[in-house]
């Protein structure tokens, strides 16, 4: 397209094609949807492809650079225009467990966001049951309120909660006194998936009001009628009949539970395995305080992307809905 | 289930805690059903969130010493906040407000610098996300495979997407560097502890991580729009850039208006990617001084820079519900 202006009619290949342009502007807005796409494909996918070549590359090689050869074309050297590994060694995805027990790391974190997932999924079902399908007074002010917790900054929490976590006794906000003391949380399940249950329920809160709200009235009446109580009826009609809504929460709350960073760094002082430290702490553990094998942290970090990987593949139906849904809801 | 009683009894002849538990909750009133329901709401948001907001608001004011934390001071310590005074409870050498308008003493100080992520990172994530989106809107061959692809990144883990970035970036091993460093982008050397460079980092990732998500908001309202506007644009003679001008662009102004606001929420939150590919002390956001403060012992000032951004960001949320009025629920 930068070359539009030169349209004298000597052919060629490129002023043929700019020549038919001209004449029909449809060829150039498919080239540049082309252009966008593939623009679009290359940025997004190649920092996982750069991860790949620092997994190959064994690690004596990686800092001695030239990941860009020079490449002769046509006699002239010009560098190649992607990376390329320096050799070839895919054992460092072997080592990547060897080294440090990696998959305890990526257990713990699917135990974490397994549990947080069941929590939520329980919790915002019955909230969003309520919201959904009951009127009563208050309703619009305590879904205000919930929003409004959701976007309250992590570190505005976080301080207290390590507190109570390291065993430090519940205070009465404003007065000193001491209510009880939690146990030690700190290292333990429960200091990480409690905050990840407040911090993502809110989202499969709004999701599922939204799909709960869309049974009609009559499927539970009947549903009652059969003699089912009230609780049967959410978790044997309502429910099911939102499967999509239901799926759609528990994919994006176990998302957004493996991704976590803030909480997960945090709340596992210890990057053990045997600790619950999740992920973070795994590709960590990479980098110590005397060597930093980093032909490992690529290798872990291609592992650990891995589910995720297969998630976005398998369920972005479920995804892209329920990020629409949510978010423009919220 | 409660039917299930053999030989036709009446439930009623029926007994015990469960039963009587669902005897009771069969007669309440919508109301007091709706609050019972909820109730493992209120425990966990009132136990995880409102109590420990209750109590960093409390610990914000009692006077920050260096060996802890001293008398009541009501709002002492935000007045100290914003005149200085606090800064020297802040790890490293950031300062909260800047000293001047220079992009040095901009970067290193909390609050401009997190308002400058926030602010860069979500103008170009509207505008990469916007093509994203107008691409993901046609009708084509692997159109399944292509937006997978532009989703991909929204899921990576943040210590991942970290990692990327730093093994990208980082002198001794990253091949961007050097030809960045020839424009006059990034310093040379020690990359990643010079504070413009490590933002300018921090804030490339966060646009190759976030833009998808800008990417799929846009793409709902794309998807919303009544594609017979076109065929009227058509038939008129607009151009594709008219068409785009004339009727995409103002119909999905207001979810663009939302999807930005909810993303700055997002932004101004950042930590994580600071944490791995810098250092909280290199590139001071909020969030990272108040990380940074707490485990300097200096409990008084993590509260009030942590209050200081939940004011903030609540702010800008009142704005979206202004914006949305009812909707916004």
């Amino acid at each position: 397209m930068a070359t539009v202006d030169q349209s004298d009619d000597s052919g060629g290949p490129l002023n043929r094609w700019v020549q038919r342009s001209i004449q029909d502007p449809e060829r150039v807005y498919r080239a540049l949807f082309y252009t966008a796409m593939v623009f679009f494909m290359v940025t997004t996918l190649f920092p996982f492809y750069w991860l790949l070549v620092l997994a190959l590359t064994p690690s004596s090689a990686i800092t001695g650079g030239g990941f860009i050869p020079d490449i002769s074309l046509f006699g002239a050297n010009v560098p190649f225009p992607l990376p390329v590994p320096q050799g070839f060694r895919p054992e460092g995805f072997i080592e990547v467990f060897q080294e440090i027990p990696f998959h305890l790391y990526m257990l713990n974190s699917f135990a974490l966001a397994v549990t947080t997932t069941i929590i939520v999924l329980v919790v915002a079902s019955l909230a969003g049951y309520v919201f959904g399908r009951l009127e009563f007074p208050g309703r619009a002010v305590l879904m205000l309120a919930i929003l409004a917790i959701s976007y309250f900054p992590p570190a505005g929490f976080v301080v207290p909660l390590y507190d109570i976590f390291a065993g430090n006794a519940v205070t009465i906000p404003f007065t000193d006194v001491a209510l009880f003391k939690s146990i030690e949380l700190l290292n333990t399940p429960g200091s990480m998936i409690l905050p990840f249950s407040a911090l993502f329920m809110p989202l499969s809160i709004f999701i599922l009001t939204t799909f709960y709200g869309q049974i009609p009235d009559g499927l539970e009446d009947a549903a009652r009628v059969e003699g089912t109580t009230r609780l049967g009826a959410l978790f044997r009609v309502i429910m099911p009949l939102s499967a999509p809504g239901v799926a759609t929460a528990a994919v994006l709350t176990f998302i957004s539970v493996y991704n976590e960073y803030f909480f997960s760094s945090i709340m596992a002082t210890s990057p053990q395995a045997s600790n619950w430290s999740p992920l973070v702490g795994g590709i960590l553990s990479y980098q110590t305080q005397y060597t930093t094998n980093f032909q490992l942290m690529a290798a872990a970090s291609i592992v650990g992307v891995l589910p995720m990987l297969i998630l976005v593949i398998v369920a972005q139906e479920r995804i892209v809905s329920g990020l629409t849904s949510g978010a423009l809801k919220e | 289930m409660s039917t299930e009683t053999a030989g036709g009894e009446r439930e009623s002849q029926r007994s015990g805690p469960l039963v009587a538990a669902t005897r009771w909750m069969e007669n309440l009133s919508d109301t007091t059903y709706a609050y019972l329901l909820l109730s493992p709401v209120f425990v966990l948001l009132g136990a995880i969130a409102i109590y420990p907001l209750l109590r960093t608001f409390e610990m914000s004011m009692y006077a920050q010493t260096f060996t802890g934390l001293g008398e009541f001071v009501a709002l002492g310590n935000y007045v100290d906040l914003f005149t200085g005074n606090m800064d020297r409870y802040l790890p490293g050498q950031p300062t909260f407000l800047p000293t001047d308008f220079s992009l040095g003493s901009l970067l290193t100080s909390a609050l401009a610098v997190t308002i400058i992520y926030a602010v860069v990172s979500v103008f170009f994530e509207t505008l990469i996300g916007m093509g994203q989106a107008l691409i993901l809107d046609q009708d084509f061959y692997g159109r399944r495979w292509i937006r997978a692809a532009i989703i991909i990144p929204w899921a990576v883990p943040v210590v991942i997407q970290g990692m990327m970035f730093y093994l990208m970036f980082l002198p001794s091993v990253g091949f961007l560097t050097p030809p960045l460093a020839d424009l006059g982008l990034l310093a040379p050397t020690n990359t990643l502890n010079d504070t413009t460079s490590a933002t300018f980092i921090i804030i490339l990732s966060d646009i190759w991580k976030t833009s998808a998500f800008m990417a799929l908001l846009i793409l709902a309202g794309l998807q919303s729009i009544d594609r017979g506007l076109y065929d009227v644009a058509k038939v008129a003679g607009a151009s594709k850039w008219q068409q785009f001008r004339y009727i995409t662009f103002p119909l999905i102004l207001p979810t663009i208006g939302v999807a930005v606001l909810f993303r700055s929420v997002q932004a101004l939150r950042v930590y994580g990617i600071i944490d791995i590919v810098s250092n909280c002390t290199v590139v001071p956001s909020l969030s990272c001084m108040v990380v940074n403060a707490f485990f300097s012992g200096f409990n008084a000032a993590a509260g009030t820079i942590a209050f200081t951004t939940a004011a903030i960001i609540g702010i800008l949320v009142m704005g979206i519900i202004v914006w949305q009025g009812e909707d916004a629920i």
